[in-house]
């Protein structure tokens, strides 16, 4: 795979407000007019990508008596109430099916974190035959369509006898192949000198793995990090065939419910909705260094 | 994976320990399910009734279904609407977001939310804004253009399915192309702006070349994407697929021919078949393509 | 090569194959004898009704389990939306539950997999408690068994907007009731509206063309016929009445909740509903509400449809007694009419009907209308072909959107409805 090549770590995303000038990456002044037109093209972007949430946001704020549908559209809600959250979590166990949601989505980073680097270490630094029918299985995998097979998956998952457990919505995920090559990709772009060392030094595969490779891929095992949360965290279709007890329900299938329920009721899905997304931006708020640094390493070529 | 402390380097089967996690998760849960799908493509079986082998039977029916060309066209229309945008956009947006301006990382993070965002609440999300009383006829209304039924038009439903893959896309191929952006040397750009060139001219003579390569990738992973688009149009044309099933794409009509209780799993496993080989042709195609601008 | 794939795969397989084997173990358990000891862990699988009637459930079970000491119920509720493809996907993973909440088309694939106790077999002895109608609401064509309790029935009220109707000049005492009536008042409406308001959001489903007097399928009960001159007729109507703005311009594409969203804001003058709805419109839509007139449902036969929920046991149970005992519990005339008073539906028990809360006029609009309703249930009937699948409702849909829109003639899009449907059905 061609495309697949070698990135040269990004430069550190640091602000440089407390400098006396603004300056871009390579330390030159941004002229003052170039700078208004930046911020009036960032503005219009964020208004695009933020403006829905905070519509939803404000929706879910608004009181039974305020009207939703109006037209010119009210922007801030009247009289702001968290009422509708309330009715959330008297409707469904919100906070049973986020902690739910919680341990799928944590084992799932640690699964895929694990065996994603582990495989994509053999895949990328082992010398051993089918090394390459290994890696066209992973590639192959990444291409079949989820939604084709779901009902074989299922089936797998009952002859296992793990049908209706959390475990069985967090195994076919376990180890991703997308993830699998990002880190085939990241330590491929790692240069050989570094293990050679340890090599010389006597250390042994796992070791060298362990001590020395690993370390070196934070970022895009960051990466890992975040897209398998984000996975487990947002997918739908499979805890929905596979769960069956709604005591197991993720928050993703709750408000599923939530919305068949009561669709007519725009406050209270979209009060939902705000559930759903909010742990999720926190925690990419929160690791967003990481993040950023882990694509600068090239993570997420391929 | 026992003991795994105990390996020597020159232990033969290390690798294999290295990679037998993640080899049993994808042989059990996506490969042997692709294996028993495709044996199931040449089969009549339904959802509670055992199929019978039935050869090529499921194809060919395939090719006289109304339906499964009207998903093809649509999976098509998918790719050619939404791929120029997602290479395009996306590379515009990474330029916007590289020079370290205050508060430039309070704008990445927050451009890469849609992202984050669970498809089914970005579908609610774009369903209210888009509904006929919803925000965006709203102020459509508000400034006399009047209400549009972007939820009731076959066309008009497409392509707002379409606005929002390229609205929780945009963020991730930003992503790739920043870390892209990051090679490309800065000497170029200067030796560029020393011979007089203008921002467009530089973009499309140092930038556009610089990377071309990751542009190629964004084309073929949105493509394999759109083409296997599902929950979007689902969540906005509803499980029918629009007016009289006109918005239905390949993966839905998967879909709704072989859950259920009377589904049609041998059928609906032959489209997947169809699928994943036209997926494995589209990758294919971009990578020779690739090779042949490398070389 | 120091391992093979082979042995890779070997390792594989050694590993699901005796988990596979204890997997499907399973599956053999389960007579049809119910007259054993009511004992043991049983699942009852409902749809979509823990949101609103969680405490009435945790009661009803309850007060099994201290009827039959040594019985546990666990109880289950799935979303209303994917009901059958989770159903279908449980029964194909052999993970059905004992006691499941069901209507009659979906209990006929169920049945003919032979997923389904036939209660003829196993409670034969109940089924005096309930009408005679109901009871046979559950048999399957061309089979010979009975395969689920009936439970509730409901006719579904539909709700009128009467300020619209009154702004259009129409009387919103007198609602239409016969197709006839409905067509010539939806014109009304749309054209004093300058076609901003339509009536009806919502294409003709099988169940309409019941209502209008189509016959549904050919005598033998072989094939379906509602391509016949009535069907055409019917269709041609309504596609009179989407280019006049009578029926939603959104009408192809309108979910029941999308239909239930344009009828809260005024956007469309009728709705089909449940008596839950009432609430709703309290709560998002005091306007409305102050405005709602409830009718029964428009039909030119005389009759309204009948919705049939039903209680299967599944087959395969461990404890048939346990299971069947339940499943009569549930749907007993006690617990039915104590069913009824917390909603509006209405009891499928002999004689309950009669009860004076379903006769008895108390002087409140709520109860006028159960008992209007309660009335028209006694002749009422079940249109929708038990045999009449998922994928053929999407096939009548997309047909029927096709006439709308004027891509087919009606006739030759219900001829090509009534190929697709009769090709699933032989395949079925």
């Amino acid at each position: 795979m061609s495309v697949l090549e070698k990135v040269r770590p990004g430069r550190p995303a640091t602000a440089v407000a407390r400098e006396p000038r603004v300056t871009d990456e390579h330390g030159r002044r941004v002229r003052a007019g170039e700078l208004v037109w930046r911020y009036l093209l960032l503005l219009a972007v964020l208004a695009l990508t933020v403006g829905p949430f905070l519509w939803q946001l404000s929706t879910s704020l608004k009181g039974p008596t305020e009207d939703i549908y109006g037209s010119p559209p009210r922007f801030l809600p009247g009289h702001p109430t968290l009422h509708n959250y309330a009715r959330v979590a008297d409707t469904i166990p919100v906070w049973d099916y986020a902690l739910n949601s919680l341990k799928v989505a944590a084992a799932n980073v640690v699964t895929n974190c694990a065996g994603s680097a582990l495989a994509g270490y053999a895949l990328a630094r082992l010398r051993y035959r089918g090394r390459r029918v290994t890696t066209l299985v992973f590639v192959l995998a990444m291409l079949v369509p989820v939604e084709g097979i779901v009902i074989a998956q299922f089936t797998t998952m009952r002859e296992l006898g793990l049908n209706n457990t959390l475990i069985g919505v967090v195994l076919p995920g376990a180890i991703g192949a997308m993830n699998v090559l990002l880190m085939r990709n990241a330590f491929r772009n790692l240069p050989y000198e570094i293990e050679e060392a340890a090599y010389v030094d006597g250390a042994n595969v796992w070791q060298r793995f362990l001590r020395v490779a690993l370390p070196s891929v934070k970022g895009t095992l960051a990466v890992v990090a975040i897209f398998a949360f984000m996975g487990a965290w947002d997918d739908f279709l499979w805890p929905l065939i596979v769960l069956s007890d709604p005591s197991k329900f993720t928050l993703t299938i709750g408000l599923n419910y939530l919305h068949g329920t009561f669709a007519n009721d725009e406050r209270l899905v979209a009060a939902g909705t705000v559930i759903a997304v909010a742990p999720l931006i926190a925690l990419f708020a929160c690791l967003q260094r990481y993040f950023f640094r882990g694509v600068g390493e090239g993570a997420v070529k391929g | 994976m026992a003991a795994p402390l105990r390996i020597k380097r020159q232990l033969p089967f290390g690798p294999w320990l290295f990679a037998a996690p993640g080899l049993l998760v994808t042989g059990a849960f996506v490969l042997y399910p692709f294996g028993s799908t495709l044996a199931n493509s040449f089969t009549d079986r339904r959802t509670l009734v055992p199929g019978h082998f039935v050869g090529l039977a499921n194809f060919r029916e395939l090719l006289h279904d109304e339906m499964f060309w009207t998903g093809l066209r649509n999976s098509v229309l998918y790719i050619l609407g939404v791929v120029p945008a997602l290479v395009v956009l996306p590379l515009l947006l990474a330029l916007l977001v590289r020079k370290n301006i205050p508060g430039i990382t309070f704008f990445r993070s927050v451009f890469y939310t849609p992202v984050v965002a669970s498809i089914v609440v970005v579908g609610l999300i774009w369903v209210w804004l888009l509904d006929e009383r919803g925000l965006v006829n709203s102020l459509l209304e508000s400034v006399g253009i009047g209400r549009i039924g972007f939820l009731s038009d076959q066309w008009l439903l497409l392509l707002s399915a379409m606005a929002v893959t390229v609205w929780k896309g945009l963020g991730y191929y930003m992503i790739i192309y920043m870390a892209a952006l990051a090679n490309v040397p800065r000497e170029l750009h200067e030796a560029a702006a020393v011979d007089g060139a203008g921002p467009v001219r530089r973009f499309l003579s140092v930038t556009v070349p610089a990377v071309r390569s990751t542009m190629v990738l964004v084309a073929a992973l949105s493509s394999v994407a759109a083409f296997k688009v599902f929950s979007e149009v689902y969540l906005m044309a509803g499980p029918s697929g629009g007016p009289a099933g006109e918005d239905t794409t390949l993966v839905m009509l998967v879909q709704r021919t072989g859950t259920g209780l009377t589904g049609r799993v041998g059928y609906a496993c032959a489209l997947s078949v169809v699928v994943f080989a036209v997926t494995v042709v589209l990758m294919l195609l971009v990578l020779r393509a690739d090779r042949r601008e490398e070389s | 090569m120091p391992m093979s794939r082979r042995a890779l795969a070997a390792a594989v397989v050694a590993l699901v194959l005796p988990l596979s084997a204890c997997g499907s173990g399973g599956d053999d358990g389960g007579t049809t004898d119910a007259s054993g000891k009511v004992e043991g862990d049983i699942t009852f699988q409902t749809w979509n009704l823990r949101a609103n009637f969680k405490s009435y459930f945790e009661d009803l079970i309850a007060g099994f389990e201290h009827k039959y000491p040594g019985t546990h119920v666990k109880w289950v509720d799935q979303p209303a939306e994917g009901y059958a493809d989770k159903l279908g996907a449980d029964a194909a993973g052999g993970t059905l539950p004992d006691v499941v909440n069901v209507s009659p088309d979906l209990v006929a694939p169920l049945a003919r997999a032979g997923l389904v106790l036939d209660l003829d077999k196993a409670a034969a002895k109940y089924r005096p408690e309930y009408l005679d109608a109901a009871w046979s609401s559950h048999r399957v064509p061309g089979m010979n068994g009975t395969y689920a309790f009936p439970w509730y029935l409901n006719t579904g009220p539909l709700f009128y907007n009467k300020a619209l109707f009154t702004k259009a000049g129409l009387d919103p005492d007198q609602p239409p009731r016969t197709y006839d009536e409905l067509f010539t008042d939806a014109l009304r409406m749309a054209e004093k509206s300058d076609g901003k308001v339509a009536t009806l959001a919502n294409v003709p489903t099988i169940e309409d063309f019941g209502r209008y007097g189509v016959p549904l399928m050919n005598e033998q009960g072989t094939g379906f016929a509602f391509n016949d001159p009535k069907g055409v007729e019917l269709l041609t109507k309504y596609k009179a009445l989407y280019d006049a703005k009578a029926l939603d311009p959104q009408a192809l594409t309108a979910t029941g909740e999308s239909s239930g969203k344009k009828f809260l804001t005024g956007a469309v003058a009728m709705n089909p509903g449940s008596a839950l709805d009432l609430g709703n419109f309290k709560k998002n839509a005091p306007g409305l509400y102050r405005n709602i007139g409830i009718t029964d449902q428009i039909t030119s036969t005389g009759h309204v449809n009948m919705y049939v929920m039903g209680v299967m046991v599944n087959s395969r149970t461990r404890h048939t007694p346990a299971a069947v005992a339940f499943a009569h519990f549930v749907t007993d005339a006690r617990n039915q009419m104590s069913f009824a008073k917390k909603v509006a539906i209405f009891p499928s028990t002999a004689g309950s009907l009669d009860d004076p809360y379903f006769t008895k006029e108390d002087g409140t609009d709520e109860t006028r209308v159960r008992i209007a309703a309660a009335k028209s249930l006694k002749n009422a009937v079940n249109y929708t072909p038990v045999l009449f699948s998922e994928q053929m409702k999407t096939a009548l849909r997309n047909e029927v959107a096709k006439a709308l829109q004027g891509k087919e003639s009606p006739q030759e899009a219900l001829d090509n409805a009534v190929k697709a449907a009769d090709r699933l059905l032989q395949q079925g």
